[in-house]
């Protein structure tokens, strides 16, 4: 009797049947479905043309999957004319280092930034940002005279350089979230006991912050990674070239395109960004959240 | 020796003044209590002994050296904060030797400081787990640990028992005052609870808006406020005050009010003898002070109020009438039994010598 009233004193919330619930569980599944198929289909496709032969690829109707697969596509990546490994050991080389440096660099201006109470604090910060606005096109010309002059074009050194440059300011602002998650009694406490702000932040920081600081690494990785326009425009030498830069230099000819080979390759590219988000994506979320919500 | 003197300390926030002139000398081993609402400055107060904000003006020593540029860490002090400020990625072991390695001590003998500390304060079983696998009043211990370990001069407690549940905090105060006489150091501890003050401390102070109020003795807060606003923090339940006129009509002064007479005596009447013929004079009377009496016997009583009843509290052993009378308002505290009704109208009685006048618009006391 009583869940009688309890329902009808409700009255505007519109009663769910158990028919309307399952009817709305049927809505979520397609939407969710249409929502994969849409954006896993290219990835789908990257990998089942990556296992197919050089004939089946280029057939005028392709096939669903691969109907004799075959690891030719990949095995021809390290032992093809191509110094593929060349591509991906600068890749990698580049793209750590700059996580590398950003973390590095990011950290005590993000504890600055954090911490210290000084004038024109939030305009420092905001401006720090906007190199982030910017188009990567933008900073082309700039970078390209600045590393023109220091003699760094067609080097991996210049590769970071340019990559840190557009990762730095996103790198500042996320370690800057995860430090002002740190009580700072924590830091006062280490102050009371006697250890100077560097030391603070090396011993008691740091360590508070490590998901934050491989969060952060892993987010400027991906980034300098999937960076196409820099190696384009700074590295003329094919050797000295990036995975993705080598990719469009490469497998697309003017007379025949390697699918196949194309592929294999964009799927041996894919795979340490995969990896480096899947590792860190938790935290991640939690970092570029975290301040959004309070007690997050 | 860690005696601690204030003079004149200002702060400022923005053109915010948040501590305005402090005076405040504390003598060595003493316990001293800040007590005060919040907001009232007394947190900001101990930070700036801490070092860990600097003062707009004046200046803080310890004995006589002058410390306002003297850096937190070369103070000798140690602090317990609200929320612990423990070091999360730390054992409790390390979390008490990390201030000790900072003073380059052997090895050694940072061991035996830290389990001579431990046992103490019995957290010798936990000294190999982290804090987030600890209770709140195991924290709460091991903040301390970590606090007097280093054997420092100077011992400030922030709110150390807020967090704590009612009981846990009744043996945690037993339990800090223990280890005060045990490290004979100076300690300051703020609190917003004046229970907690008048249990611990040889000595409050009294602050409210950014001032000291009073200092004394939990006796001499008790008996002799300087204004209203101590009269009413210091005592639960809260004292009451009643606006009265000075009546000098008679041979000694008498204070009336619709609800209230009170024939003053000796120092008291010589205060209220500085007042003209007709002035507000606010009395305060704490509910402890109050007898249920008759009418005839309450006029006939030196201090007379009388009044319906508007709340009724039950505290178990007793239970405590709220007043509503013209010009104030008081508590009384009755006997479980005397059975009373909402606005009932009670007459109570008191001793001259248990009232307290303000000037009514000072809120100072009258002195004579």
């Amino acid at each position: 009797m009583n869940t009688t009233v309890v329902v009808s004193a409700g009255a505007p919330k519109m009663r769910t049947t158990p028919l309307a619930r399952r009817f709305g569980s049927l809505v979520r599944a397609v939407a969710i479905i249409v929502a994969l198929t849409w954006s896993l289909s290219p990835v789908y496709w990257m990998l089942a043309t990556s296992f197919k032969t050089e004939l089946e690829a280029a057939e005028l109707r392709p096939t669903i999957w691969p109907h004799a697969p075959t690891l030719e596509n990949y095995t021809a990546l390290w032992n093809g004319s191509l110094p593929f490994v060349s591509f991906f050991l600068n890749s990698a080389l580049t793209s750590i280092v700059t996580a590398l440096f950003a973390v590095v660099i990011a950290t005590p201006a993000a504890y600055a930034l954090s911490r210290a109470r000084f004038r024109l604090r939030r305009p420092i910060g905001y401006a720090i940002l906007i190199v982030r606005m910017l188009p990567l096109i933008v900073l082309l010309a700039p970078l390209y005279l600045l590393l023109l002059h220091a003699q760094l074009l067609d080097t991996r050194a210049g590769l970071v350089v340019g990559f840190t440059t557009f990762g730095l300011p996103f790198a500042v602002w996320m370690m800057k979230s995860f430090i002002d998650a740190v009580p700072i009694e924590v830091e006062e406490a280490a102050r009371i006991d006697g250890y100077p702000r560097w030391q603070i932040l090396i011993k008691v920081v740091a360590p508070l912050i490590l998901p934050g600081l491989v969060t952060t690494g892993a987010f400027v990785f991906m980034e300098a990674w999937n960076n196409l326009i820099y190696p384009l425009a700074f590295v003329t030498t094919l050797e000295k070239q990036t995975l993705p830069a080598a990719l469009v230099l490469t497998f697309s000819g003017q007379f025949k395109t390697d699918w196949g080979g194309m592929m294999a390759a964009a799927t041996v590219t894919t795979l340490p960004l995969m990896i480096a988000f899947f590792a860190v994506q938790r935290s991640m979320v939690r970092g570029l959240t975290s301040g959004a919500v309070a007690g997050a | 020796m860690a005696t601690i003197s204030l003079r004149n300390v200002e702060k400022r926030y923005d053109g915010v003044v948040a501590l305005a002139n402090c005076n405040l000398d504390i003598a060595d081993r003493e316990f001293i209590v800040l007590v005060g609402p919040s907001g009232s400055g007394k947190t900001t107060l101990l930070r700036i002994i801490a070092g860990l904000e600097h003062a707009s003006a004046g200046d803080v020593y310890f004995g006589d050296v002058r410390v306002n540029d003297i850096d937190v860490g070369d103070r000798d002090i140690a602090m317990v904060f609200q929320n612990y400020g423990l070091y999360p990625h730390m054992s409790v072991y390390d979390n008490m030797a990390f201030g000790l390695r900072r003073r380059k001590m052997a090895a050694a003998e940072i061991d035996r400081q830290v389990r001579s500390t431990a046992k103490m304060l019995n957290i010798e079983a936990l000294l190999s787990r982290r804090p987030r696998q600890l209770s709140g009043g195991q924290r709460q211990r091991v903040a301390l640990g970590r606090a007097i370990v280093r054997n420092p001069a100077v011992f400030l407690l922030d709110e150390p028992l807020s967090n704590l549940d009612a009981h846990l905090r009744v043996q945690m105060r037993a339990e800090i005052l223990k280890v005060h006489r045990a490290v004979a150091a100076t300690a300051v501890y703020v609190t917003h609870d004046q229970v907690e003050a008048l249990t611990m401390g040889d000595r409050i102070a009294v602050m409210n808006d950014g001032r000291i109020h009073q200092v004394g003795t939990p006796d001499e807060l008790y008996d002799a406020p300087v204004d209203r606003f101590v009269a009413s923090f210091i005592g639960t339940p809260a004292i009451g005050f009643v606006v009265c006129r000075v009546d000098r009509s008679v041979d000694a002064v008498e204070l009336v009010a619709d609800c209230a007479h009170v024939r003053l005596k000796g120092t008291q009447s010589r205060a209220a003898q500085k007042k003209a013929q007709d002035d507000r004079v606010v009395v305060g009377i704490r509910p402890e002070r109050l007898v249920l009496m008759s009418e005839l016997d309450a006029r006939r009583s030196d201090v007379m109020l009388h009044g319906a009843v508007e709340a009724l509290e039950m505290l178990g052993a007793e239970q405590l009438v709220h007043m509503a009378v013209s010009g104030g308002s008081f508590s009384a505290r009755l006997a479980r039994d005397r059975s009373v009704k909402i606005d009932e109208h009670l007459w109570f009685g008191a001793a001259a010598r248990d009232v307290y006048l303000f000037d009514d618009n000072t809120g100072l006391a009258l002195r004579a």
